[in-house]
């Protein structure tokens, strides 16, 4: 096969809807975060999760994040998804450090070589996603972004974090968000008009979840916590709720899975009332490893100060676990109420509603842990999740991207009269290193990158079967 | 450059490569023909057959009349000393002009005597560059065209390198190694064959490299023979200083440490290694060992020699008194320049307003040192000018000893410096011990020694509040001691530095192979890092014709091989780390007693 | 025997890819960089000067002449002898091996012989270098220990960087030679 050939596909992909006969116009997504594997979290699974059930509906969707240790470079992960890990230096939280210019040259090179039509950043927290954003709209590309978190509005660096996050967006073509509680949030915060602004919830895998209740030992009450050990889980909560339930309920275990800064605390404790054999402390848990501690457990707590949308509950649920949780941020949206006791944040009325749980359990008017995944598995799959992400890229596509000049004036109407002037001014910058780099190097001389997945994608699932197969069925076409 | 992620491009392009009709190729055969005997007269070609790698390496040219019986024999006998397996692998015929069509008849019979499979045919015309070859195989079932491949090898420089990195165990693993180092191995282990003179009146005569240096190698013979009893005394007479040095009596505690201390002795210790290595008379196993000696020796000479020179100059013009004459003086202007310094910090330094007392009390405690220490010096001067001429007299052990006894002298003329920077340094820790301490009192921690972290502690009023007092008191007068500190820190750094270049200098002459860049430079052949191949000429018809080269080691390769071992460690931690020790307040040492300490 | 065929580099540079087929398994691919341009040469050697009588006219101290002058000469050595690649060629024979070559415009040459025993395979690779993800050429050396591992990847045309319409050209022709030793018994 010519290697023109090979180049063609992507270019033909550029030229618009209708290229696969009248079927829906093949996006060109690429996902930017800072957070992404082996970094383990929920929006690293969210956005390796959501690529490859759009990969597997005909898209090509490639993701950028930054350097991992020693993982740098280019790799490929399952059916072909393509992972850049840039060289950058990583700040704080893993989150890169931006000078907002100085990604521009990679970012832009890997635009313009793997002709990207969408540019999907996730997470507020990601500087990256905000460099990259801020490049694409430079670049005349289309632009949509995920928030996973919420925000308060009081203190000082919420304010910083709110006036950054309404200049990142207010030139942005979409918004999604993960529960209805998190857009209101996203909208007042960043002053956003609500309708571009969609919820497309989280989702789990259920067949990662399954419940197996012959691990359980029933002679004990087990309750599982399974989350980073930081302030923002309520940890501090935690080790209030502790002694007090152990001191009731003599057959009560805890079983805590996770690591992080506040571990210190869940030790002191343990170590003050002599809890050794009743409070496990499991450490740092490898994804694949939460579903085997989940099923050790009868109810699962959730003690987080604020959350957009909790998947650790779906999957706590999914595997047929009695979920009490915190009722903050979109917590209350995401399971119905016969599956999860909400309390409000505080030891006290959390030690209830565990009580409650306990004395559900003891009198066993709790649902078969069979039933309750059955029902929690229709809610939340990833192919929906894809199905109704790829709606928001075909509106998306249609829409056009804000020229310079207009761009300017949102900038400086929008964000306030010397917010807007800076950042317009920081946009104009950004334009003119675009046209020295596109005069360096101009984008005719930039390899066509080799399309690995999508509709004509060199890495199709044939190949995975073996290459006797895969040259059979290549002869027709050399 | 980021080349080192890597990731197969699994591309449509690359794929459908293996679609292509592949040619039906037979198995390519390869015959390393030595260059000098390409102007060899007609004859039968011996070598090695290495038949898993389907490739003839040819040795020599045994030309005609020959009794076959005889050259059977002759071959058996070879391959009993080298233990190659040489065998006759075909004919050899270089036609001066265009004639003798019989020849090659009987070439091809003489396949039939000297049975070997394949046999190769390799026949010159004229000047020809192109030879043609072909190979006769009887018992094969398939008779297919066989491409040949002949490439040309200079079995003098073939014979002497040595490929690297080099093989550890000899024998049985070359076999299996590479396809190079068989075919080093083959030339290098048939020595012998190469040894019998082209005058000889054998019954058999033979084309192959002939060294020339006979006469040298009788001289080196000899050199050989005179040196065994001159290495045998040397051994003595070290094993009697060896012996002296391990003796009990200076094994008692203030002396050992006096002698960890002074790199003089160590550096004296290192060279007599050198020459227990270089004078024992156990044979150099392997070619790294002798390269190894070669370069001790080389290194132990040029030394000595410098030394000499150096010694040479101090001697001349009553150089030494002048130096004894200007090093009292240096002295005391140190002393002076450090009195004034201390008066400096004393008062206000830089505008900084310190606390007084305290300012006070540490600076007169230094002033006294300083006295001490002037005293101390003016009570050495009338004997620093007979010290320095015996000092200098051991130049002669070397230039590396005499630098190490400089090295020596600046400390023992910096012990002041040391004795501030040791004091500050202290007192500084101590502080910033105490504030880190009092610092977690004051945030209601406490450090659990058992557990080694950090425990949350109640503590009373009173606790709390004597703690809140030290940590105040201690807080304000941090600055002075920080100030002190830092000055004397700064000093013994510029101590250290002095000393570092000195000892990297002593390094440097320790540890740079000399021998083996020498070699590199003036014969590149004999440490090979691999071949290179160059293409010839080609014609249509004829065997493809490559020139094997040796391609020799880079510079650095051979430093990086044969670096000599040194004694002093640097230190491992990195510049972090040092600069986390100097604001902590613990003691930096010099790069020497750093590994000391460590051992 | 021998066919050329024009290229560009990663960055913009016209280079020329030289094939020359020896024998069937014998195959010479030479990529060759543009010349040293009189006109760069004569820019910084001027640009250096200009600055040195600059700074002569500032300090007026003679010493500053004679160092531009030795600066620019000890500067153009070096690039010519270690930086400044006017040639790197792949010579590819079937049963022997490959050997890596790359000339030097002062007529240095380093070269390196790769056996085919240690040769796993020849592929085309993604890299970032210098503010861009370029595609390169590499030799995958053979993990004695593990048949299946990859010890050492050795990249090729590391100074010409050729595009990859280039890369592929050269990619066929060495996989055409190494194919046919993977058929023969």
């Amino acid at each position: 096969m010519a290697p023109g050939s090979a180049q063609g596909a992507p270019a033909a992909g550029r030229s618009g809807p209708g290229m696969d006969g009248g079927g829906p116009a093949a996006h060109i997504v690429c996902m930017v975060s800072d957070f992404f594997y082996p970094n383990m979290g929920g929006v690293e699974s969210h956005v390796y999760q959501l690529s490859q059930c759009l990969i597997e509906r005909g898209h090509k969707v490639l993701v950028v994040t930054h350097a991992y240790g020693h993982r740098k470079g280019v790799r490929y992960l399952t059916s072909g998804l393509k992972v850049y890990y840039l060289p950058l230096k990583v700040m704080y939280n893993q989150s890169t450090a931006t000078t907002l210019f100085h990604s521009l040259p990679l970012l832009r090179y890997i635009f313009v070589r793997e002709r990207v039509t969408i540019v999907h950043a996730h997470s507020s927290f990601s500087a990256m996603a905000h460099d990259a954003l801020f490049h694409a709209k430079t670049m005349g590309l289309r632009t949509v972004f995920t928030d996973h978190s919420l925000f308060g509005f009081a203190d000082v660096s919420s304010v910083l974090t709110n006036k950054l996050l309404t200049v990142s967006l207010c030139d942005t073509n979409h918004i999604i968000c993960v529960s209805y509680t998190s857009k209101e949030n996203t909208v007042l915060r960043a002053a956003l008009d609500p309708r571009i602004v969609s919820v497309i919830p989280n989702a789990v895998d259920p067949t990662d979840f399954t419940p197996d209740p012959s691990r359980r030992d029933d002679s004990t009450i087990t309750i599982v916590v399974v989350s980073r050990l930081v302030y923002r889980k309520g940890i501090d909560l935690l080790s209030g709720i502790i002694p007090e339930l152990c001191q009731k309920y003599p057959e009560l275990h805890f079983l805590v899975g996770g690591e992080g800064p506040k571990r210190i605390v869940l030790e002191e404790v343990r170590e003050r009332y002599q809890l050794h054999d009743r409070v496990r402390l499991l450490g740092g848990l490898e994804h694949q490893d939460v579903r085997n501690v989940l099923v050790q457990g009868h109810i699962f707590l959730n003690t987080s100060l604020t959350e957009a949308f909790c998947m650790a509950i779906v999957e706590a649920a999914s595997c047929g676990l009695q979920v009490v949780s915190t009722r903050v941020g979109g917590i209350p949206e995401v399971l119905p109420e016969n599956l999860i006791i909400l309390c409000e944040p505080s030891v006290k009325s959390l030690c209830d509603g565990l009580e409650k749980a306990i004395a559900q359990l003891r009198s066993g008017t709790l649902p078969s842990p069979e039933t309750v995944h059955n029902e929690v598995k229709t809610f939340y799959t990833w192919r929906n999740v894809a199905e109704r992400t790829e709606k928001v890229y075909d509106r998306v596509a249609d829409e056009v991207v804000l020229p310079m000049k207009e761009r300017l004036d949102r900038l400086m109407t929008h964000c306030g009269p010397v917010t807007g002037c800076i950042f317009a001014f920081f946009a104009v910058l950004n334009f003119l290193l675009l046209t020295f780099l596109r005069w360096m190097t101009p984008d005719s001389i930039i390899d066509v990158a080799i399309d690995a997945t999508g509709p004509k994608g060199a890495w199709t699932k044939q190949y995975f079967f073996g290459k006797k197969r895969r040259v059979k069925e290549e002869l027709p076409n050399s | 450059m980021d080349l080192k992620d890597f990731r197969h491009l699994m591309n449509r392009d690359c794929m459908s490569i293996g679609v292509h009709p592949c040619r039906v190729t037979a198995m390519v055969l390869k015959v390393f023909f030595p260059s000098c005997c390409s102007s060899a007269d007609s004859g039968i070609l011996i070598g090695r057959w290495i038949s898993e790698q389907n490739s003839a390496v040819i040795l020599a040219v045994v030309h005609f009349p020959f009794i076959p019986v005889q050259v059977k024999q002759y071959l058996g006998e070879v391959q009993r000393v080298t233990k190659v397996s040489v065998s006759v692998l075909g004919s050899w015929s270089n036609s001066k002009q265009e004639k003798e069509e019989s020849l090659s008849e009987f070439l091809e019979d003489l396949g039939t005597i000297f049975c070997h499979e394949p046999w190769i045919q390799i026949s010159k015309e004229g000047d020809s560059k192109f030879w043609s070859c072909s190979i006769l195989q009887k018992h094969s079932k398939n008779p297919q065209e066989e491409e040949i491949i002949l490439v040309y090898y200079d079995q003098r420089k073939v014979m002497l390198s040595h490929l690297h990195p080099p093989l550890d165990t000899a024998g049985q693993r070359a076999e299996d190694a590479s396809k190079l180092s068989a075919i080093f191995d083959t030339v290098a282990r048939s020595q012998v064959l190469f040894m019998t003179d082209r005058y000889d009146e054998g019954p058999i005569k033979l084309t192959h490299w002939q060294s020339d240096g006979v006469e040298a190698s009788i001289i080196v013979e000899l050199l050989k023979q005179a040196s065994v009893p001159g290495c045998m005394l040397l051994t003595f007479l070290l094993s009697l200083l060896s012996g002296i040095c391990r003796s009990r009596l200076l094994k008692f505690w203030p002396l050992s440490f006096l002698w960890s201390k002074l790199s003089t002795c160590e550096q004296l210790g290192h060279r007599l290694q050198h020459l227990q290595v270089i004078s024992s008379n156990k044979k150099a196993q392997n070619q790294n060992q002798l390269m190894r000696k070669a370069n001790i020796f080389v290194s132990l000479l040029i030394d000595v020699a410098l030394g000499i020179l150096l010694m040479s100059w101090l001697y001349r013009k009553n150089r030494i008194g002048h130096l004894a004459d200007t090093l009292i003086p240096v002295a005391d202007h140190v002393a002076e320049e450090l009195q004034d310094l201390l008066q400096w910090l004393m008062g206000a330094p830089a505008g900084l307003k310190m606390n007084r007392a305290l300012d006070q009390v540490l600076g007169r405690f230094f002033l006294y040192h300083i006295h001490l220490w002037i005293s101390y010096i003016h009570l050495l001067s009338p004997f620093i000018e007979m010290i320095l001429w015996y000092v200098g007299l051991s130049a002669c052990l070397g230039l590396t000893v005499a630098l190490c006894i400089l090295s020596d002298i600046i400390e023992l003329l910096t012990f002041h410096i040391y004795c501030f920077y040791v004091y500050g340094a202290r007192l500084y820790c101590l502080k910033i011990y105490g504030l880190s301490s009092l610092w977690r009192l004051f945030r209601g921690k406490k450090w659990n020694v058992l557990r080694q972290r950090v425990d949350s502690c109640s503590y009373d009023l009173d606790q709390l509040f004597i703690g809140t007092l030290l940590f105040t008191i201690l807080l304000f007068l941090l600055p002075t001691t920080a100030l002190y500190y830092l000055v004397f820190t700064l000093l013994r750094l510029l101590v250290v530095i002095v000393q570092g270049l000195i000892h990297l200098l002593v390094d440097l002459i320790d540890s740079l192979p000399l021998y083996s860049l020498i070699l590199r430079l003036c014969r590149s052949y004999r440490l090979a890092a691999g071949v290179k191949f160059r293409v010839l000429e080609q014609q249509d018809g004829k065997p493809l014709r490559l020139l094997m080269q040796i391609n020799p080691l880079s510079y650095g390769g051979v430093v990086q091989t044969y670096r000599l071992p040194t004694y002093s460690c640097y230190p491992r931690d990195s510049w972090a780390s040092l600069c986390k020790k100097l604001f902590l307040g613990e003691l930096i040492y010099p790069w020497k007693h750093k590994g000391d300490k460590q051992n | 025997m021998a066919e050329e065929r024009r290229f560009l580099s990663a960055s913009g540079v016209p280079i020329a890819l030289r094939r020359r087929q020896h024998s069937a398994s014998c195959r010479e691919l030479a990529v060759r960089g543009p010349r040293l341009q009189l006109r760069s040469l004569s820019a910084a050697t001027s640009a250096v000067w200009l600055a040195a009588y600059g700074l002569f006219a500032l300090c007026e101290n003679s010493m500053v002449l004679s160092a531009a002058i030795f600066i620019t000469l000890i500067g153009l050595i070096i690039y010519l002898h270690f930086v400044k690649v006017d040639q790197e060629s792949l010579l590819v024979i079937g049963s022997l091996g490959i050997q890596v070559t790359s000339a030097y415009a002062s007529g240095k040459e380093s070269t390196t012989f790769i056996e085919m025993g240690q040769v796993k395979d020849v592929v085309i690779n993604e890299a970032i270098h210098m503010q861009k993800v370029i595609y390169y050429l590499c030799i995958l050396l053979q993990d004695p220990e593990d048949p299946q591992g990859v010890s050492e990847v050795v990249p090729l045309f590391q100074s010409s960087k050729p595009r990859l319409d280039c890369l592929i050209e050269v990619y066929k022709s060495c996989q055409e030679i190494l194919e046919q030793r993977k058929t023969a018994p």
